[in-house]
């Protein structure tokens, strides 16, 4: 093993292959700072050109793509709030904050040397477990997975900070959206309203990017400051200082690693689960964490070693079975097909040469990555002092198009901004937004899981071994985090209110979000059984712990002694509530405008006239800084969605009505 | 005064030139695609089968459609490739600069009255499919089924992914017409997961397994007999299988050969390419016979021998026929279907 483990390093060291692997590298960093895309669209685009190179420059280029694309999405991510990739969600958490406090280039510092050292742990962990690959895998069955996903779930507990009940009702919500469209079992569309867009599912892109990235700007542009406020520089603020909070960290860091590799092993379960799992991990089980969500590097720490070392393991299935542990294996597998190599005992014993040069890949380009990215941080870290009025159109802008990406449908705008706008709510009015996403991963791979359990095994997958381990686990994660919530909301100070039940904006919310569960009840009601055993299971408790929820904050006056998790709303600080309710009007006006914009003009054209519009008028800049910046983001939108990624854009009013004009595809 | 005339004229002639749709006119195929972009709709997500043959064909189509206009390849997924169907049938321009591929269960899922249809399989204008295939039904070599008649005997639990793929599908139709005795198990996400669910023993078979992919995926399967393979669906048995009864000659009654055929068509379009409806009959033809020349293109065939793509052409007749046969079929035979399949 080890001789095979060398002559694959030798291989690897070639400097023609280096090249091809750097070369990757850097597309790979420029696709996960883009929101929106993944690392699956690249994958597919180089994969033709692999097709004349030997198989280990081929999987140089494509793994140093995949490797590396959970390295930079947490660019944006820490920058301004808005995650590159899934698995960048939870680094929003604390990293959004540390910007905030002018502390980004150390979040950076921390981020990426969390990220190198996760992913030399994946491809460490990769290359140990070769020997016991298989026999590992056959011994995990359906029932075990399921148990691992509730596990994840229950990290909801920890995620809902200081309100227990919400973050319930939040992830509850979260598994009945993720059931939407149709049913496995009896093909039922479930909440699909019959529209073709939702027959597969909400698609997760836009919805995150909803979820985060609008809400984020929204506070921006209502607090019309940059990111970092109006914190001076200090010189406290250096990215060494984050990669010293890493090293200090180790212990945190193989533990989340090994999670992440251990997590990214497992088919089905990916980054945008993988990170929240870390997060939680990390909150129940480090000193003093109740700066998680304000700015606790660990939090990013945790974070992006786990996401990072998700890569290494999920080549484990993919090379040991042809599973795909991830959505980009899915494509890799296609290269194997296509180098003759079959995944399988063979990569292993064969071929286990080639399957260290992966590897060795995988390793190399997490060093090249952070390399690269280190040297440019300090550039990076000036993005959080750019002035609102010009950061929020462009990464609007962006957001839009990434969303587009989703499904290639105006469905995937529609939802982004209905997300971004219920979201935005839900952080004013103190609803967890973490357990939301959490539940939307798991929820519809927990009904699969589930299905097969009950109807291979019966009753009876409940009494194998790792289940009831695992079960455990999950008893412990999940109680012990909502107990001492509970403990500690006693000690806050609470006054019960008969005489006047305090009925304000928030009540009302409340009675919104109970009125959509109940009606998505009523409708699941006539489903059949296989259909809407899940839906009402998770349905009904979600709707009484609304309801009780709705009711403590009704007749209860609580001043709660901490925010909850990422609610943090010092962003729009001290605004009186008019003149933020005010902005906040203006700023859903401007993304309602976009739209109408572009259904008219077309895509392309619409963001010129968006930018130019907003930065001239809302940001109050000049003439030349208008046109110079919409003309740059246009061009880099137009090269890159439209020349690269062919991007199908929707038919426009102004394209039916002057055809001659359809030349330009944007119409 | 004379300067406002020209003008007000001028911008007539400007307004009908722009709102005139450039697709009219007896333009030949070479003048027409000459400096033009055809968009290839692939209906499902990169990465997949579909999407990969189409990036194939997509590199090599272009030089044989006269006038060598570049093909882009765009995705759409959505509703099993129903939302792509859609597009192409009734949103795409019908001037010849869109064409798409879609999932080769589209006739049948508009003849079973699918939700969300909103095109005629028969009026669309088929190019080709790069290959026909079989699909086979398959059991680990530790079940009890080795050939089709166990199956017959008793139960024989296999994977499915959902009520409306072909690997949860077939099996309720062989129940209803050969009377099998498949046990399904929903829920697993795909073709991978449902054979690793068989090595690990949690399930003994799959059906519905495409034949093409069998030696890419698992040769070693073969070369060790880890599989029985119990039937094939197809119309015609495949060259390396002559011994696996084909599901046709399964059946024992005209009504059961009909339901069997059914399912055994679409077999025969398995990498599908269509054009919208209404096209200028010289286009469509034009792009039916640059899609054969390519099948014949030895850079085509050598790039598809690398990426081990199975080519095995059938012609856009070929399929238009085979659709017309589906749709003639007795409306008795497809409410047998559907009530088979909703069990």
């Amino acid at each position: 093993m080890l001789d095979a483990a060398m002559s694959a390093f030798v291989i690897m060291l070639d400097p023609g292959r280096l090249a091809i692997l750097l070369t990757g590298v850097l597309i790979g960093l420029a696709i996960g700072a883009i929101p929106g895309l993944g690392g699956v669209i690249g994958l597919a685009m180089l994969l033709p050109f692999t097709v004349g190179m030997d198989p280990h420059s081929a999987f140089a280029l494509l793994l140093g793509l995949g490797s590396v694309v959970t390295t930079s999405d947490t660019l944006p991510a820490i920058l301004f709030g808005v995650p590159g990739t899934g698995g960048a969600a939870a680094t929003v958490m604390d990293g959004l904050a540390m910007s905030k406090k002018g502390e980004a280039r150390r979040a950076l510092g921390a981020s990426y040397s969390a990220a190198l050292l996760g992913g030399l742990f994946g491809a460490l962990f990769l290359g140990v477990s070769i020997p016991v690959l298989r026999p590992m895998m056959l011994r995990v069955g359906s029932p075990e997975m399921l148990m691992f996903c509730v596990f994840g779930l229950a990290m909801v507990s920890v995620l809902s900070g200081d309100a227990p009940l919400r973050g319930l009702v939040s992830a509850g919500i979260g598994v009945m959206l993720s059931l939407i469209g149709s049913d496995p079992m009896s093909g039922i569309l479930r909440w699909s309203f019959d529209k073709t867009y939702l027959f597969e599912g909400l698609p997760i892109v836009p919805v995150t990017l909803g979820i985060f990235a609008i809400v984020e700007m929204a506070d921006f542009a209502i607090a019309r400051a940059p990111i970092a406020g109006n914190i001076k520089y200090g010189a406290q603020d250096s990215t060494w200082a984050g990669i010293k909070n890493t090293l200090s960290n180790w212990w945190l860091v193989v533990r989340c690693s090994g999670l992440g590799a251990i997590l990214g092993a497992m088919p089905g379960i990916g980054g945008s689960i993988i990170d929240w799992i870390a997060y939680g991990h990390a909150a129940q089980t480090v000193k003093n964490p109740e700066n998680f969500g304000k700015g606790d590097v660990r939090g990013i720490i945790a974070v992006d070693c786990a996401v990072n070392a998700k890569e290494g393991g999920a080549l484990v299935p993919t090379i040991a079975f042809g599973i795909p542990g991830s959505v980009s294996m899915t494509i890799l597998l296609g290269a194997f097909v296509m180098h003759g190599l079959v995944p399988g005992p063979e990569m292993l014993t064969t071929h286990l040469d080639f399957t260290y040069s992966l590897i060795w890949s995988v390793a190399f380009a997490n060093i090249f990555a952070v390399a690269i990215l280190l040297l440019f941080s300090n550039l990076f870290a000036k993005v959080a002092l750019i002035r609102a009025g010009i950061l929020v159109p462009c990464v609007l802008a962006i957001v839009f198009v990434g969303a587009f990406a989703g499904s290639h449908n105006w469905g995937d705008i529609y939802v982004l901004i209905i997300f971004g706008l219920v979201s935005w709510f839900m952080k004013r009015f103190d609803w967890p937004r973490p357990p939301l996403i959490l539940g939307f991963v798991l929820g519809g791979i927990i009904e699969r899981y589930l299905f097969v359990s009950v109807n291979r095994f019966g009753m009876s997958w409940v009494e194998r071994p790792v289940v009831i381990i695992v079960f455990v686990l999950i008893l412990v994660a999940f109680c012990k985090p909502l107990l001492s919530n509970i403990r500690s909301l006693r000690h806050g100070q609470y006054s019960l209110n008969w005489g006047r039940p305090l009925i304000d904006y928030s009540a009302i919310f409340s009675l919104f979000i109970i009125s959509v569960i109940a009606a998505a009840l009523f409708m699941s009601l006539e489903w059949p059984y296989a259909a809407k055993v899940i839906p009402l299971s998770i349905g009904i408790p979600t709707l009484i712990l609304a309801f009780a929820s709705l009711l403590i904050q009704v007749f209860f006056v609580h001043k709660p002694e901490n925010d909850t998790l990422l609610d943090d709303n010092r962003t729009i600080g001290d605004l009186d509530p008019k003149e933020m309710t005010k902005r906040a009007a203006v700023y859903f006006g401007w993304c309602a405008l976009f739209i109408v914009m572009a259904k008219i003009a077309g895509f392309l054209p619409s963001i010129f006239l968006f930018l130019f519009l907003y930065i001239k008028f809302q940001g109050k800049e000049s003439w030349k800084a208008a046109t110079a910046i919409s003309l740059g983001m246009v061009f880099f939108c137009w090269i890159v969605f439209d020349q690269l990624i062919h991007i199908p854009w929707p038919q426009a009013l102004i394209g039916s009505v002057f055809p001659a004009l359809m030349f330009f595809t944007s119409f | 005064m004379k300067k406002l005339l020209v003008m007000s004229l001028s911008c007539i002639v400007m307004f009908f030139m722009l709102t005139s749709s450039p697709s009219l006119g007896a333009a030949s195929p070479e003048t027409f695609y000459k400096g033009k972009i055809v968009r290839l709709v692939v209906g499902s997500a990169p990465g997949g089968g579909y999407d990969f043959n189409a990036r194939i064909l997509a590199r090599h189509l272009g030089k044989h459609i006269p006038g060598k206009p570049k093909i882009v390849v765009q995705n759409m997924p959505g509703a099993g490739s129903v939302v792509a169907a859609n597009y192409v049938y009734g949103i795409a321009p019908k001037d010849g600069t869109v064409i798409g591929t879609v999932q080769r269960g589209i006739p049948n899922s508009q003849l079973l009255g699918e939700k969300g249809v909103q095109f005629d399989a028969p009026k669309f204008n088929w190019i080709g499919s790069i290959s026909r295939d079989a699909a086979i039904t398959a059991t680990w070599h530790t079940s009890a089924a080795k050939t089709i008649q166990d199956a017959m005997k008793s139960e024989v639990i296999v994977g499915a992914s959902g009520a409306t793929s072909d690997n949860s599908i077939f099996p309720k139709i062989f129940n209803n017409v050969l009377g099998t005795k498949f046990k399904i198990v929903y829920g697993y996400q795909g073709s991978a997961e449902i054979l690793l669910a068989m090595e690990r023993g949690e399930v003994e078979g799959y059906n519905g397994w495409t034949w093409a992919s069998v030696p890419q995926l698992r040769p070693h399967w073969l070369k060790e007999k880890k599989i029985n393979i119990l039937l094939q669906v197809a119309m015609a048995k495949a060259e390396e299988l002559p011994d696996v009864p084909l599901a046709i000659d399964l059946a024992k009654d005209e009504e059961g050969r009909q339901m069997m055929k059914f399912i055994s068509m679409v077999m025969s379009m398995a990498r599908p390419f269509l054009a919208p409806p209404g096209l200028p009959p010289e286009r469509a033809n034009a792009l039916r016979t640059a899609f054969q020349a390519t099948m014949k293109d030895p850079a085509f065939l050598a790039e598809a021998e690398k990426l081990k793509v199975e080519v095995s052409p059938v012609t856009g007749v070929e399929i238009q026929k085979l659709i017309g046969e589906a749709f003639a079929m007795p409306k008795s035979v497809v409410q047998r279907i559907k009530t088979a399949i909703k069990n």
